[in-house]
C-alpha cells in the first residue's frame, strides 16, 4: 500500500466532504472517495462497483419504498387535512393555539410516513400559511416543523430505523417500539414548550365532544395505517417489507376509494414519482456500503473504537455518551443514513465491548441523528423548512436554540433509562431485545 | 396541482431532445414499483394461503434493484439527488462557472466508472446463477452500468447546456420544485 492507512482514511473523508459541500450529489460523492480510496490498495474498483449492489440487497431495505408510497399517497391524495382535522380538534383550544396542532399533526403522520423529509414537506404545505395568517413568526414555524418532523424517525415506520437494524443486524420491530417513549418525549416536549415559552397564537373554543367525535371518525381510515404496520409487524404476521405493501394496499383499495375516490386516477402519477424518489435514499445507501466497507478494510472502526474503548473502557453510559458526541459531530455533516452505514462497524464492536443492549444502543444513536437533523451546518429538516416557508437559516436556527433543550433532555432520557426505552420491546416483542423462551414454563428469560 | 412527470427547473440545463428519454425513464420508475408493490403483495397472499411462489422474491427484487438504479440515474438530469450544500450555487462570476463544471465533471466521471467497472461485473456475473430461475446475475449487475452511461449522459447535457447559456437559473425558467405549493395547499384552518 503506497499511502497508510490513517492517510488514507483521512483522503476519502477529505474528498467525500469537500466535493459534498461543493455541490457534488451525496451518493456521487461518496462514490468518489471510494474510487480514489481504492486505487492507492490492492483492491480492484470492479470489486467497489459490485459492493454498491450489495449495499442495497438487503431484504429490510425494501421497506423504504413502501414506506415512502405511503406518505406520497396520503400527501397527494389530500388525505392527510383529516389527521390536520383532528389534531386541531383534540388541541387547538390549548395555549400556543396552531403550534400545538402542528406538533400533534406531526406525531400522528410520523406514525406514517417514517421520513422527516415527508414531514417536513406536509407539515410546511398545510400549517405554515394558517400559522402566518395567525401572526407566528416565519422563523419560529420553520422551527418548530423542523423540530417537529424529526420524531418521523423515531417512531414507526421510522426508515432511519429500517436502515440501523438492516444494516446493524438489529431487531427494526425493537428499535421501532424503543423509539416510541423518545419520540413521545419530545412531541410533549414540544408542547410544553409552545405552551409556556412559545407565542400565544389564537385560541379557538375547545371542541365539543361531538365535534371531535366528528374530526376522530373522518380521520379514522388514514389512522388505521400505524395499526396496520406496527401491529403485522409486532404479531409475526408480517416483515416490515410486508407491513409496507399491506399499507399500500389498504391506502389503494380502501382509503382513497372512500375518502377521495376522484385522486384514484392521480394514482399511475403518484406511483411514478415515488419511484423515483425512493431511489434516492437507497443510492446514497449503497455508496455510503460501498465507503463503509472501505473503511472497515483499512481497519478505521478499529482505531475509532479503541479510542473510544480507551476512554470508556467496559463503561456502557461512557460508551454510548461518546458515541452521541460523536454522531453529533458526523450528524452535523452528513447525512444520518450514511452516518450510520459508515459507522455501523465502530458501533457494533462497542456495543459488544461494554455490553449494551443493541436495540437500546440504536434508539441513543437514532435520537442523536435525529438531533442532527436540526443542528448547523447541514440541518436537513431546518434547511428545508426553512426553505419551504422562505426564511434565512439563520433565523429559523436562532429560534430553534431554546428547542435543542428538548433534545439534550431526549438523548440523557434514552441513554440514562434503558429500562423505559427498552420496556415497550420487552413487553410486546421480546425477542427484539434478547429475551428469549423459559424453557421451564410460561413467560421470557431477558439479559 | 399535480407535480409533472418531466421536472422544468433549470430548463435552460436541458436538451429538450432529452425530456422524452426523462419522461421514459420517469415511467419505468413507476413500473418497477408497481411490479415490486405487486410482486410483494402477491408473494404475501400466496404464503399466507399456504401456497407460497418461490419465483417471487426474485421478482421482486429484481424490480427493487432496477428501481434504485433507474430512479438515481432520472434524478441525476433533475436534480433531485440528495445534496450535503451546493456552496458553488452561492459563488458567481468565473468561479461558479468553474466549479459547476467540475462538480458535473466528477459525477461524469463517476459516471463512466460505473460503466465500465459496472460492465467487467456483468461479465463476471455470466458464471453465476440466481435461484430459482437460474439465470445469470449479470442480468441484475446490468443495473450498474446502465445508470452509469445515464448519469454520464446527463452530466454532460448540463455541462453542455450550462457553458452555454450560464449556469444561474433563468428567471421564469420553469416552476420552482414547491411543495408548498401541493394539493393541500391550505386547509382552512
Amino acid at each position: 500500500m503506497i499511502l497508510s492507512n490513517a492517510l488514507l482514511l483521512g483522503l476519502m473523508t477529505a474528498l467525500f466532504l469537500t466535493l459534498g459541500y461543493l455541490g457534488v450529489p451525496v451518493a456521487f460523492a461518496l462514490i468518489a472517495g471510494v474510487l480514489v480510496g481504492t486505487a492507492f490498495t490492492p483492491i480492484t474498483l470492479q470489486s467497489m462497483m459490485a459492493q454498491l449492489f450489495n449495499g442495497i440487497d438487503s431484504e429490510a431495505l425494501m421497506a423504504i419504498p413502501f414506506f415512502l408510497l405511503v406518505g406520497e399517497l396520503m400527501t397527494s391524495a389530500n388525505v392527510v387535512i383529516r389527521i390536520a382535522e383532528l389534531s386541531q380538534a383534540l388541541v387547538g383550544h390549548v395555549r400556543g393555539g396552531l403550534a400545538q396542532v402542528t406538533t400533534v399533526f406531526s406525531m400522528f403522520f410520523s406514525g406514517m410516513s417514517g421520513s422527516s423529509s415527508a414531514d417536513v414537506a406536509v407539515l410546511s404545505r398545510t400549517m405554515a400559511k394558517p400559522m402566518a395568517r395567525e401572526g407566528y413568526r416565519p422563523e419560529f414555524t420553520a422551527a418548530l416543523i423542523a423540530a417537529a418532523s424529526t420524531i418521523a424517525a423515531l417512531v414507526p415506520p421510522s426508515i432511519m430505523a429500517v436502515v440501523y437494524g438492516a444494516i446493524g443486524n438489529v431487531s427494526i420491530a425493537g428499535l421501532f417500539l424503543g423509539g416510541i417513549v423518545p419520540g413521545l418525549f419530545i412531541g410533549f416536549g414540544l408542547m410544553i414548550y409552545c405552551y409556556f415559552f412559545g407565542p400565544r397564537g389564537f385560541q379557538r373554543p375547545r371542541a365539543t365532544f361531538p365535534q371531535l367525535v366528528t374530526a376522530g371518525r373522518a380521520a379514522a381510515l388514514p389512522m388505521m395505517i400505524p395499526v396496520i404496520l406496527l401491529g403485522g409487524i409486532m404479531t409475526g404476521w408480517f416483515t416490515p417489507t410486508e407491513a409496507g405493501v399491506i399499507a399500500v394496499a389498504y391506502i389503494l383499495l380502501i382509503v382513497i376509494p372512500i375518502l377521495n375516490p376522484a385522486h384514484l386516477r392521480n394514482v399511475p402519477r403518484d406511483f411514478v414519482l415515488a419511484g423515483m424518489i425512493y431511489s434516492l435514499p437507497l443510492i446514497t445507501i449503497a455508496a455510503a456500503t460501498a465507503f463503509g466497507w472501505m473503511l472497515a478494510y483499512l481497519r478505521g472502526p478499529i482505531v475509532v473504537s479503541g479510542w473510544i474503548g480507551a476512554i470508556a473502557g467496559d463503561s456502557a453510559i461512557l460508551t454510548m455518551f461518546c458515541l452521541v458526541i460523536v454522531f453529533v459531530i458526523v450528524g452535523d455533516f452528513i447525512e444520518p443514513v450514511p452516518a450510520i452505514i459508515i459507522f455501523m462497524p465502530v458501533v457494533n464492536a462497542l456495543t459488544d465491548q461494554a455490553s449494551i443492549n443493541p436495540v437500546h444502543m440504536g434508539v441513543v444513536l437514532i435520537v442523536t441523528l435525529a438531533f442532527g437533523l436540526i443542528t448547523p451546518p447541514y440541518g436537513l429538516a431546518l434547511l428545508m423548512a426553512s426553505k419551504f416557508l422562505d426564511v434565512r437559516f439563520s433565523g429559523a436556527l436562532k429560534a430553534s436554540l431554546p428547542i435543542y433543550l428538548i433534545f439534550f433532555a431526549a438523548i440523557a432520557f434514552t441513554i440514562f433509562l434503558p429500562e423505559v426505552i427498552l420496556w415497550l420491546p420487552r413487553h410486546v416483542f421480546p425477542e427484539s431485545v434478547g429475551c428469549f423462551k423459559s424453557p421451564t414454563g410460561p413467560g421470557y428469560i431477558c439479559p | 396541482m399535480t407535480a409533472p412527470i418531466v421536472l422544468e427547473t433549470d430548463r435552460h440545463l436541458k436538451w429538450p431532445a432529452f425530456d422524452r428519454l426523462e419522461y421514459a425513464l420517469m415511467i419505468l420508475c413507476g413500473i418497477c414499483l408497481t411490479g415490486f408493490t405487486l410482486s410483494t403483495l402477491i408473494d404475501v397472499v400466496t404464503r399466507e394461503s399456504g401456497h407460497p411462489l418461490l419465483f417471487l422474491q426474485e421478482v421482486t427484487s429484481t424490480f427493487f434493484t432496477y428501481g434504485v438504479f433507474v430512479g438515481a440515474s432520472v434524478a441525476t438530469r433533475r436534480n433531485d439527488h440528495l445534496f450535503l450544500s451546493a456552496l458553488t450555487e452561492k459563488m458567481t462570476g468565473a468561479t461558479r462557472r468553474f466549479f459547476e463544471v467540475f462538480n458535473r465533471s466528477v459525477v461524469l466521471l463517476v459516471g463512466l466508472f460505473m460503466v465500465w467497472f459496472g460492465w467487467q461485473n456483468v461479465i463476471t456475473g455470466l458464471g453465476s446463477f440466481r435461484m430459482p430461475s437460474m439465470l445469470p446475475m449479470s442480468y441484475l449487475y446490468l443495473g450498474i452500468p446502465m445508470c452509469g452511461a445515464l448519469v454520464a449522459l446527463f452530466s454532460l447535457e448540463q455541462i453542455v447546456n450550462g457553458l452555454r447559456n450560464g449556469f444561474t437559473p433563468i428567471i421564469g425558467d420553469g416552476p420552482a420544485r414547491d411543495v408548498s405549493a401541493g394539493a393541500a395547499g391550505d386547509i382552512g384552518l
